[in-house]
């Protein structure tokens, strides 16, 4: 991230922003975006980041969408071609955007793990497989029962970090597992979702997709999305950072 | 043991091979997704190598080739994810001509080597999920054959085919019957799939039949175990590349100013690619090896077979999308495309859960290629 391209050069009250950013995700509606650009390059890169609040109405803004492997265009390239943006847009301090994004980035390293979500999206897997007649089936059970195990342990270790964050102690020691543990778990119950339709995920039929769909369905109504949404959650294991390099940032806490 | 292929097998290979490079390419491909799922043409063009009737006898206009030769044309068809299902036609010609009566033969065989029908399995039911033994759809036997009642469902390009493969209950017991898609009574209804290729619901309301044997279940798991076969070997081919596509991003793409494949990560996770791929492709030849053993040992020797393969389907699949990062998610890159087929084959014929309860259930004391 300290890589990053985009520049913003202070011309008067404003900064012309040129460049390019790239996995923007629904910016296809986003009427704002916070942008990290890079104000100086002096010294190391980091500290001459800056973090804009840009108008997307802005002359010179682009949004090109880039459909995913599900059918629907979930992130864009966004494209600044000497974007003006009034000085007052700047956030904090100039050059100090590193120390913003780092701060927002350990809450998305907390949020991501989503085991909130984890514990809904068990119990609706537990209603598909009993509705799908794999629920009964021991082999079947036992992938829900690790999955189970794997949601309590995930909501501890969430629950230790956020007590020691409250505490006042650092421990994004472990916060990186977080988001490896997370999107593995996120996976997973899409993947046994999807299982537990079996024949009946295959069908791909995209207005039984959509909310209120009243048509007929192949097999159960249920069934329409859970393909689409074991697709679209790989991501998750690249995203935020990828879990390669989480876990060269966790063993580099481990080994020094 | 020889593993070698013979000079004609690899002279098939080679014919399919260039149709897939030369004429089927991503573009035609996502045309066809687009309109659908389903060309015709590509069927058509498919028959004309001779593919559709490999398995039809000479005496009936086809090519009479056995198990090797049905594993490598489907390698090569999936090495170009082909949607269109000529895996249907293989089976079909091997399951007539191995069961139904002469006149049946006789009218279909030369069609299906032919090109002019495509014969495709109407079996799956809701309630049976991956089993074969469960059945609803009943037959009646009337003054003039037999009529079929009830419904199938994902019917590999339903609506596109000239004639179904359908199990039905005679009196308790399933038998399968042949119904043309033009028999009255038939009505189907047809979607794209998640690989983008066609199926279809098919409903029968005392739709005319002709009766291809009493002995339905044996001739449908027989039919069954063919697909697998199939299927394995199709799966070879589109890991094979997808490792490909994979190898050349890697080696391509610098991210930190290096090439990606240079990291210890990524090299360890294609070795594990490349241990699947390796493991799927021998069980791939123990399939083709098995397809004409006696019963038992056949359908114990594809629950192996497709269990190994869908785990091996599974993790390649996933693990080149993720290697990829961002791009392998989007729609515009291949390799995607690659890991949506692998993934609708490993729940294709039973998923591996399954086929791991069929090897469970058919296990000996011993256990090894030979036995």
């Amino acid at each position: 991230m300290a890589s990053l391209k985009t520049r913003a050069e202070r011309v008067g009250n404003k900064y012309i922003v040129n460049g390019q950013k790239t996995w923007t995700i629904l910016g296809q509606y986003g009427e704002w975006i916070f942008c990290l650009v890079r104000t100086s390059n002096e010294g190391k890169p980091q500290t001459g980041i800056s973090f804009l609040l840009i108008d997307m109405k802005s002359p010179g803004v682009t949004v090109r969408p880039t459909v995913l492997l599900d059918g629907e265009p979930e992130v864009n390239e966004v494209f600044f071609d000497n974007v003006e943006v009034p000085v007052e847009n700047l956030i904090g301090e100039e050059n100090k955007g590193w120390t913003y994004a780092k701060h927002l980035l350990s809450h998305e390293r907390t949020n991501i793990a989503d085991v909130n979500r984890a514990k809904r999206e068990l119990e609706r897997l537990k209603r598909i497989a009993k509705a799908e007649g794999v629920y009964t089936d021991t082999r079947f059970r036992d992938e829900i029962a690790k999955l189970e195990v794997d949601v309590v342990a995930l909501e501890m270790l969430v629950l230790r970090v956020l007590a020691a964050e409250k505490s006042g102690k650092q421990s994004l020691d472990i916060a990186g597992l977080l988001k490896i543990r997370g999107s593995e778990i996120q996976q997973r119950y899409s993947e046994l979702m999807m299982l537990a339709a079996g024949p009946y995920a295959l069908p791909l039929i995209h207005e039984a997709m959509e909310a209120g769909w009243q048509g007929d369905a192949v097999g159960a109504a249920y069934c329409a999305p859970l393909a689409s949404t074991y697709f679209n959650m790989r991501k998750t294991t690249i995203y935020g950072g990828s879990n390669e390099v989480q876990r060269t940032i966790v063993a580099q806490t481990v080994l020094g | 043991m020889d593993f070698d292929f013979s000079d004609d097998q690899e002279q098939l290979r080679d014919a399919v091979r260039k149709w897939v490079d030369k004429g089927y390419s991503f573009e035609r491909y996502r045309a066809a997704v687009k309109a659908g799922g389903f060309e015709r043409a590509a069927y058509t063009e498919m028959a004309e190598l001779g593919l559709s009737g490999l398995y039809v006898p000479e005496e009936h206009g086809g090519m009479g080739m056995g198990p090797v030769e049905g594993m490598v044309v489907m390698e090569e068809l999936g090495r170009g994810m082909v949607l269109e299902p000529l895996k249907q036609s293989l089976i079909a010609g091997a399951l007539l001509a191995g069961y139904a009566p002469e006149a049946v033969k006789a009218q279909w065989l030369p069609k299906i080597a032919g090109g002019e029908a495509l014969i495709v399995m109407a079996y799956q039911e809701r309630a049976a999920r991956y089993r074969l033994d469960i059945c609803e759809t009943c037959a009646s036997q009337t003054a003039t054959g037999w009529e079929l009642t009830g419904g199938k469902s994902v019917v590999p390009a339903g609506d596109q085919a000239d004639a179904f493969i359908v199990p039905a209950s005679v009196d308790g017991k399933i038998a399968l019957f042949l119904v043309p898609r033009s028999a009255s009574g038939v009505s189907t209804r047809g979607y794209g799939t998640q690989d983008g290729s066609r199926a279809a619901e098919l409903s029968l309301q005392n739709a005319d039949a002709a009766l291809i044997t009493l002995d339905g279940l044996s001739a449908l798991e027989h039919a069954v175990d063919i697909g697998i076969a199939a299927t394995c070997a199709e799966a070879v081919g589109v890991m094979d590349k997808t490792m490909a596509i994979t190898a050349e991003y890697l080696n391509t793409r610098k991210q930190f100013g290096v090439f990606i494949s240079s990291f210890q990560a990524l090299r360890h996770r294609m070795a594990d690619m490349k241990m699947q791929l390796e493991l799927g492709r021998s069980m791939s030849y123990y399939a083709a090896l098995k397809l004409n053993a006696p019963t038992a040992e056949r359908r114990a020797a594809m629950a192996r077979a497709k269990y190994q393969l869908g785990t091996s389907m599974r993790f390649v699949g996933q693990q080149a999308v993720q290697v990829h990062g961002g791009i392998g998610v989007t729609d515009e890159y291949i390799v995607s495309h690659y890991f949506k087929k692998l993934t609708q084959m490993e729940m294709t014929f039973g998923d591996s859960m399954h086929q791991l309860g069929e090897v469970a259930s058919r296990m000996q004391d011993t256990a090894g290629v030979f036995a």
